[in-house]
């Protein structure tokens, strides 16, 4: 019996073709969606990974002492040794006034008849003012001035404390110094993708609806699923190149590891982009123009990277958002590229979540192409 | 060799002259442009100005109000985004982490390992789960099933004795900055706790440093997001609402029309803005309502410089809508500007959630040029501090100056675009 091999041949449509083509090359011809494509990320990635930075320093600080309180000399010459602070202007009369009129974000204050007077003695309190508008850098400047005075006071005293009966030896995995850019990274790649695709999509529908195009798009031969296909994939594609650019300039600039396997990012990715684009033409199908289409599209990208754990913690979030957190797909995938790039991919967890990723997948492309047909008919 | 401190100084009599020479430029610039217009209004046959009439205005600003009303989305969103992000500023953002889920690896089963445990759990952030050590305790961290691994050694309670002090292992999962660095923070204070616990003994100082935290006094971070938000929310919906409304006429064309009625180009800017002022100002009436009633922030400066830095701020924002519309005559565009403008300024380089002094040098200065930056000053200075006149005079004054700049930009070349 011969074994007849099925006549696999890839059906290429040539309408869907046509319109791909159309929509990537009306896209790239545009100087300014080449520069949304290409340069905005960049600016993003250069912020996020170089500028932007809750670690605090720079600190206005500023000392109250008598002239002959050697101690505290000691403390301030440390304390603008440190690359911490920076001096503010004394005001001995009124140091609140000094913090109020924001002159200053901290004083430090000696203890009555001075430091090295109340050392001697081994009784005294140094006061320390911190204005605490903002309160994680009030903490930080608390941490940096006890850390600073104390150790200030070990070496004038000489008396070395023994060491405490318990000791944590604390590392920290994966970023072992805490650096701010290995942690933004994979999450200005998620925005970046998120904004991408969620806008051009719907405002791309948005666009030739209010140009009425969209009714000469109706009245063509094209079918419902070759104008949704042709909407769709080039932002899938968009989404996907982009997401490569930026991981490059990521890894070899700001030497974010890429510990995982490039296979785990690019399904995860698909899926996440899959997603995000049968969103933009949902969010489209609700629209008129284009000034809705930005502004549903900001109503939903503002939220959904709020709640995506990319900038503080869902554990902390209060019950009520929680499961919305839990619907979003930002934040499934956030979750997934962080652990792919920084702890080498799990391969259970990147089943989990690029599963949910997928099964999303699945039911927004089911509800927005039932959206879009109606909206076609 | 310099000094860091010297430094620092150096950098900050730079700092000085480079402010004394934009604020030279400013007032200088500013005041030959009052000057002209002035001349201009007073001898009523300036361009700008010619014959400039309320009434016609008026009529613009009510064809606008109508566009508003009858198109819910832009109504919505000047009510909606201020409540949106207060509820997910105000209640969703917390830096403070607890119920960090800790896995604890005991393999020393005495009492002291035990009451180790029980004070990370006691201390309120953690969330312990005891397991028993499998082959690798990083895989703990790699699967996220825990933020941290408590790992007590074999023979924990006799060293402890034995030799006085004893180091246990504590794993933190850091890819996620914002969690790792304060479970680090709140470290010591379970030291602290468990050394007393288990041992009796309390740390005691000769001297210590005793702080008073001055205007927030509970570290309540709400007290420091919230105020910002109106600065978030404002440049969102000045910009973006300024930009696709002015852009919408040119792309559908009835600029043009409006152009070639006797309504003269500053009579439509005036009349066109206005209703998005007073959106403006629904939506900083919302936010701070909320701040006060919901979240109880206290209010300590003056009102009135808080209406000031409103207007001129909502103004430039406005103006910079203006600019971006008449440039790029599309929605399309109008949008992706007003976003770059004014989103991501605000958010990231206005010091709402970055402080600007921790930035590099060249960003300091950067994030000058933006007006948010400024009233992110007389907002947060307002709030909690009360500050007064003598400090935001400074902000005030470049915001001015700023408004300045970009109306006459604005008109110039939406004068110049209506006469080619």
């Amino acid at each position: 019996m011969k074994f007849k091999l099925p006549n696999f041949k890839l059906k290429l449509n040539p309408t869907l073709i046509g319109f791909i083509k159309k929509e990537l090359v009306q896209t790239l011809r545009d100087t300014r969606m080449r520069f949304l494509l290409l340069v905005a990320p960049m600016i993003q990635l250069i912020l996020f990974g170089f500028a932007l930075s809750t670690d605090v320093r720079n600190i206005k600080i500023s000392f109250v002492y008598k002239p002959n309180d050697v101690l505290m000399r000691e403390i301030e010459d440390r304390c603008y040794g440190s690359s911490w602070f920076i001096p503010a202007p004394k005001d001995d009369s009124n140091p609140f006034h000094l913090i109020q009129s924001g002159r200053a974000d901290a004083v430090l204050m000696a203890p009555e008849g001075g430091l090295t007077r109340a050392t001697e003695i081994g009784k005294g309190r140094v006061q320390l003012l911190v204005d605490a508008e903002n309160i994680e850098k009030a903490q930080s400047i608390d941490g940096y001035v006890k850390s600073i005075v104390a150790e200030a006071l070990e070496e004038h005293t000489h008396l070395k404390q023994p060491n405490p009966p318990i000791q944590f030896s604390v590392r920290y995995l994966y970023n072992p110094e805490l650096e701010t850019s290995v942690f933004m990274v994979p999450g200005v790649l998620c925005m970046v993708l998120v904004i991408i695709t969620v806008v051009l999509t719907s405002s791309s529908i948005a666009r030739e609806k209010e140009l009425g195009t969209f009714e000469a798009l109706i009245a063509s031969p094209a079918k419902p699923i070759e104008i949704l296909m042709g909407k769709t994939v080039p932002y899938v594609i968009f989404g996907m190149v982009d997401m490569f650019l930026v991981l490059t300039v990521a890894v070899l600039v700001f030497h974010v590891p890429m510990r995982g396997p490039i296979w785990m990012l690019f399904v995860g990715a698909l899926g996440f982009v899959i997603n995000t684009v049968s969103l933009g033409v949902l969010l489209s199908s609700f629209v008129r123009n284009m000034q809705q289409s930005s502004m549903f599209g900001f109503l939903f990208i503002f939220p959904a990277i709020q709640l995506s754990g990319l900038i503080y913690p869902i554990e902390n979030m209060p019950w009520i958002l929680k499961p919305i957190a839990y619907m979003d797909p930002v934040m499934y995938f956030v979750a997934l590229l962080r652990n792919i790039m920084l702890k080498g991919g799990d391969l259970g967890l990147f089943c989990t979540y690029a599963g949910i990723l997928y099964a999303m997948a699945v039911f927004m492309v089911w509800v927005s192409s039932g959206r879009f047909r109606q909206t076609l008919n | 060799m310099l000094k860091e401190h010297q430094t620092n100084l150096l950098k900050q009599y730079w700092f000085l002259c480079f402010f004394i020479k934009i604020y030279l430029w400013f007032s200088f610039y500013s005041s030959w442009r009052l000057g002209v217009l002035a001349m201009k209004l007073f001898f009523c046959q300036g361009y700008l100005m010619n014959g400039f009439s309320f009434r016609r205005a008026y009529s613009i600003a009510r064809k606008e109000v109508r566009h508003i009303v009858r198109d819910p989305f832009t109504l919505g969103l000047a009510i909606g985004l201020p409540l949106l992000m207060v509820l997910f500023f105000g209640y969703a953002m917390d830096f403070n982490v607890h119920d960090i889920d800790l896995t604890v690896y005991d393999l020393d089963h005495s009492r002291s390992s035990r009451q180790l445990a029980e004070t990370f759990q006691s201390s309120g952030y953690f969330n312990i789960h005891f397991r028993d050590l499998d082959a690798n305790m990083a895989k703990t961290l790699d699967s996220q099933k825990a933020r941290g691994v408590l790992y007590i050694q074999p023979h924990f309670e006799r060293d402890m004795n034995r030799e006085g002090t004893v180091t246990t292992q504590v794993l933190i999962d850091g890819s996620d900055n914002s969690t790792a660095g304060v479970i680090g923070g709140y470290l010591s204070g379970v030291q602290m706790a468990a050394i007393q616990k288990i041992t009796g003994q309390t740390a005691s100082q000769p001297v210590s440093v005793v702080t008073r935290y001055l205007f927030n006094g509970e570290l309540n971070s709400r007290w420091f997001t919230v105020p910002g938000l109106s600065v978030v929310v404002l440049a969102i919906l000045g910009i973006m609402l300024t930009a696709l409304t002015v852009a919408r006429e040119w792309e559908n064309g009835s600029m043009e029309m409006l152009l070639s009625t006797p309504v003269s180009p500053a009579e439509i800017i005036v009349g066109k803005l206005f209703p998005y002022l007073v959106m403006g100002f629904i939506g900083q009436t919302i936010i701070y309502l909320a701040a006060r009633l919901l979240f109880g922030v206290p209010f300590a400066g003056s009102h009135i410089l808080l209406f000031i830095g409103t207007l001129l701020f909502l103004t430039a924002c406005m103006a910079q809508g203006l600019i971006i519309s008449v440039t790029t005559r599309h929605q399309i565009a109008a949008i992706q500007f007003s976003q770059t403008l004014g989103q991501l300024p605000a958010m990231m380089l206005s010091g709402f959630v970055f402080p600007v002094e921790s930035m590099p040098i060249f960003f300091q200065y950067f994030t000058m040029i933006f007006p948010a930056r400024w009233y992110m000053v007389v907002v947060r200075g307002l709030f909690l501090r009360g500050a007064g006149i003598e400090e935001l005079i400074w902000p005030l004054l470049i915001l001015l100056g700023m408004d300045i700049l970009f109306i006459s930009m604005a008109v110039r070349f939406f004068k110049r675009d209506v006469e080619p």
